[in-house]
């Protein structure tokens, strides 16, 4: 089951692709069907001990595997991931025109989205989770491009991608270390881990959590990836994608829950970005980045519980997390209506919609509530549970985390009013702005979401079994605790109405306070222009690495190669030397000497390439001499080639080489002498010091048996050593692939230039310094 | 460049193109047991092709079909093996009696020299593509220094 509803999204995906031209806007109910598909599987093991498991070695020599595993966890998060998924693609339907374009790419990249975070829900190895986290970054930079011709979402889907992909780095090393440090890549058997590896491994997995999850100084990509189309902010930026930095530091917590920097700084970055994140939904007037920030506070919150790690704020940060991710996607799907209806998510060009938008204000108040932390809400046991496991803390950590998580909240309740009175409130209706009719496809799946937010409050026991028993996966010691609907005058009940009391007001009062526009996103410029500066300083590496002269690429390979060769220089065994098995031999290197270095005083460049010719084809005598017929016909039959080769190309250059330089001639001397000495030093090197056996012996024996010929030589590269030929084959295919397309190029510029009237001979680029 | 107007020399490179031919199969079919093989054999094709080229006989065409052919003969060739359980690139030998000639050996060695060959076939006739050599015999009817002249200058505008 787990590999069809996989596949049901690839298939899914490649057909609104192919077809989505034709499907247009209904290529997102295509897009819906694994996503239900996978919703309702999800909801059999919600809650239960059922387990199902199922994977292969991918590359058993290195441990690697593709493993799945369905216990009440995952299931929970793929039914958030799904279950939200399909409500989404219903919302898509009625916010995009019936004539928009691109609806099939749309459709096809949310479900690889939603697939690929499925994928991430269920993975049991690292290295498969590591694969779907790299396939949503990938997906979701070409969702927040969706609007491909539109600059600001290209570069926010450039600081997404530049930023989570970093993540994604890091996570791999961190995923290399954690490895080694406990002895296994399954996530179900992790055991904790302590000592330096696990340290360097707990940082860089944090880090990359907080990338994908938006942490503080990380959090810039979301806020600006705002410029996605709506369906794609609510889907991504609430449910799913910014959870799977939770969903990462929630399933590997166990490991590291015992190394010193987990909870410090798991602690700094969650309370950090909590703050900040509310700060900022408090400074902005659109409506969507004021529930962008919202969701950075609350991903913050979330992280901080689980840095904490008792069993207790685990549990708080799995309730937190379903209940956000309802009431956030609802939030998102009613401001998207809200723009297309009125055309503006301006709070202060907003009022009064509560009239003209009854269904979507209802909605948008109990989602509202929840995210406040007010009953009859799921939000409210949620935020109930997360004020009792900051309880749970002493001393000094108890007052400085408690207080900012109760500050955080205060916060959270101010924006929350903030929104709703902005956008609801006041009974003036707006007199340049009229509110289009009801879209049914929009509506819907609000409501659903809006139903579900009280659903689970009135269905708390429900929603309890539910959340425990996907913490206990985690952390088993917290099968204990409960959401309450009403817990009585704890010190957490009124420490939160307290919060609700101190937001609302503050809320109102800042409410009334016109800002005209959002502060300048100062830290997503910074990221940016960092990203430039990358790439300003990779451009300049370039330039100066492929300056484009030939005879320099040359030289550099040369001198790089003769270097290789020092390690030789103390093998030479002088003994063994000497100076010729037969006087052919010797006469023979002497045409060689002669001719190489007749090729390079040679003026003519037809002399020089006949010169050439001539020590290829003494080679070649020398080969006969020494008794290798084999190597005498291929070297003959390339020496053939490459002369005629030389024939044909000097068709094209001047008849004489250019006058050199005086420095440019020296280094020719020096860079011919180099690779000289060099060749003639490892040679030597080598052959002095044989290391044993020579295989030649073992390798007959073995050509006639197992290779089934007779000539060793071809049974080396077409048996023994197939894969080296096997790799020559594929050199060759990319030399002449790249000739091809090198002057397929040059021609048809010079045909343009045909065309224009102008001299069809494009000058050879003669780079000599 | 006087290829094209000597008849001597096409006429010669039409005589030695089947014997080229024939001796790069018996290269490639030997090349199990004696010197040879499907590097020299494609060599010693692409030396055909480059003096039919030259003698204006031919036009090098369809490099990309060659290495096409070639790659896909040999990347086969390697994987091949692993779809029944065997290590990349394994070797099955086969040998069997035919009248008049006796004990035949070949093996699927055979097939990854054919894919070598038309490898290297490709990349010579990309060689003679890349150099424009078609263009060259071309100019041969006006056996002029290509270097000095603007063998363009005579073409109706």
């Amino acid at each position: 089951m787990i590999w069809f509803l996989l596949s049901l999204f690839v298939v899914a995906s490649a057909t609104t692709a192919v077809f989505g031209a034709r499907l247009g806007r209904n290529a997102l109910w295509v897009a819906a069907i694994p996503m239900a598909a996978t919703a309702l599987w999800s909801l059999t093991f919600v809650g239960s001990d059922d387990v199902v498991e199922s994977g292969f070695a991918w590359v058993p020599g290195l441990d690697v595997s593709v493993l799945f595993r369905i216990d009440a966890l995952s299931a929970l998060l793929s039914l958030l991931v799904a279950g939200i998924g399909a409500l989404v693609c219903v919302y898509a339907v009625g916010y995009f025109s019936a004539s928009a374009a691109g609806m099939g790419r749309f459709a096809s990249t949310l479900t690889a989205f939603s697939g690929a975070m499925v994928g991430l829900v269920w993975a049991d190895s690292v290295w498969t989770l590591f694969m779907f986290w790299e396939l949503t970054s990938i997906t979701s930079f070409l969702l927040v491009g969706f609007k491909n011709t539109d600059p600001v979402a290209r570069t926010a889907a450039r600081r997404a991608l530049v930023i989570t992909a970093a993540g994604g780095l890091t996570l791999l090393a961190g995923f290399v270390l954690f490895v080694d440090a406990s002895g296994t890549a399954v996530l179900s058997e992790i055991t904790p881990i302590t000592g330096s590896t696990a340290t360097a491994a707990a940082v860089l997995i944090l880090i990359a959590a907080a990338t994908k999850s938006a942490q503080v100084p990380f959090h810039v990509w979301l806020p600006g990836a705002m410029a996605a189309p709506t369906p794609v902010s609510a889907y991504l930026h609430s449910a799913t994608m910014v959870k799977a930095g939770v969903i990462l530091v929630a399933v590997i917590a166990p490991a590291f829950q015992e190394t010193e920097v987990w909870k410090p700084l798991g602690l700094t970055f969650g309370l950090a970005t909590m703050i900040w994140g509310s700060i900022g939904a408090l400074r902005h007037v659109d409506a969507k980045l004021i529930l962008a920030w919202g969701t950075v506070s609350q991903l913050g919150l979330l992280i901080a519980l689980l840095a904490i790690g008792t069993p207790k704020a685990t549990f708080a940060a799995m309730s937190i997390l379903v209940a956000h991710a309802v009431f956030k996607a609802a939030l998102f799907m009613v401001v998207g209506e809200v723009d297309v209806r009125t055309g503006t998510r301006n709070i202060n060009e907003l009022s009064g919609l509560r009239r003209s938008m009854p269904v979507t204000f209802a909605v948008a108040l109990v989602c509202g509530v929840s995210m406040a932390g007010i009953p009859p809400t799921l939000g409210f046991p949620a935020k109930e549970a997360a004020i009792e496991a900051v309880q749970g803390l002493a001393g000094a950590e108890l007052w400085l985390v408690g207080g900012l998580v109760i500050g955080g909240s205060v916060l959270t309740v101010a924006y929350t009013t903030r929104l709703l009175l902005g956008m609801f409130g006041s009974s003036e209706p707006m007199p340049d702005r009229p509110v289009s009719p009801v879209r049914p496809a929009m509506t819907t799946p609000e409501v659903v979401l809006g139903l579900a937010t009280v659903g689970g409050f009135v269905a708390l026991g429900w929603v309890t079994d539910v959340v425990r028993t996907a913490t206990v996966v985690v952390s088993p010691k917290a099968e204990v605790y409960s959401l309450y609907r009403w817990p009585g005058f704890t010190d957490a009940f009124i420490t939160s109405m307290l919060v609700v009391a101190g937001g609302l007001v503050l809320g109102a009062l800042l409410a009334r306070r016109v800002v005209l526009s959002g502060p300048a996103a100062r830290g997503a410029s910074i990221a940016d222009a960092l990203i430039d500066g990358l790439g300003r300083v990779a451009r300049r590496i370039a330039r100066r690495v492929q300056h484009g002269s030939l005879p320099l690429y040359l030289a550099t390979t040369v001198v790089v190669l003769g270097t290789a060769a020092v390690p030789f220089v103390g093998e030479i065994d002088t003994d063994q030397l000497y100076w010729w098995d037969n006087r052919a031999e010797a006469v023979l290197v002497l045409m060689i000497v002669s001719a190489a270095i007749a090729a390079t005083t040679v003026g003519s460049r037809l002399g020089a390439a006949l010169v050439l010719g001539a020590v290829g084809f003494s080679v070649a005598g020398l080969f006969v001499a020494i008794g290798a017929p084999d190597l005498v016909l291929t070297q003959l039959l390339v020496e053939t080639v490459i002369v005629v080769g030389f024939v044909l190309g000097l068709g094209r250059l001047a008849t004489r080489f250019p006058t050199a330089t005086r420095l440019w001639f020296v280094g020719r001397v020096a860079v011919s002498l180099l690779i000289g000495a060099a060749v003639a030093v490892a040679l030597a090197g080598a052959a002095s010091s044989p290391s044993g056996e020579p295989p030649i012996l073992d390798l007959a024996e073995s050509a006639v048996d197992e290779g089934g010929g007779n000539n060793v030589v071809n049974v080396i590269l077409t048996d023994t050593r197939a894969l080296d030929t096997l790799g020559e084959v594929i050199v060759l295919m990319t030399v002449a692939v790249g000739i091809l397309t090198l002057t397929r190029k040059r021609r048809t510029r010079a045909n343009a230039t045909d065309a224009g009237g102008g001299d069809t001979r494009v000058p050879e680029a003669e780079a000599v310094g | 460049m006087i290829a094209r107007t000597s008849p001597i020399v096409r006429l010669a490179v039409r005589a030695i193109t089947p014997i080229a031919l024939l001796i790069a199969a018996f290269v490639l079919f030997a090349g199990h047991n004696q010197p040879g093989g499907g590097f020299a054999a494609g060599l010693l094709l692409g030396a055909v092709i480059v003096l039919r080229t030259i003698a204006g006989l031919q036009q090098p065409r369809h490099a990309v079909l060659f290495l096409a052919v070639g790659g896909i003969i040999v990347g086969f060739e390697a994987i091949a093996p692993m779809l029944w359980g065997e290590p990349l690139l394994d070797q099955v030998v086969l040998s069997w009696e035919v009248p008049v000639l006796g004990k035949v050996k070949t093996g699927s060695a055979l097939v990854f020299d054919l894919g070598v060959v038309a490898v290297v076939v490709g990349l010579v006739v990309a060689l003679l593509d890349g150099f424009d050599a078609s263009s060259l015999v071309d100019r041969g009817r006006h056996p002029v220094d290509v270097d000095r002249t603007d063998h363009d200058a005579g073409r109706p505008a």
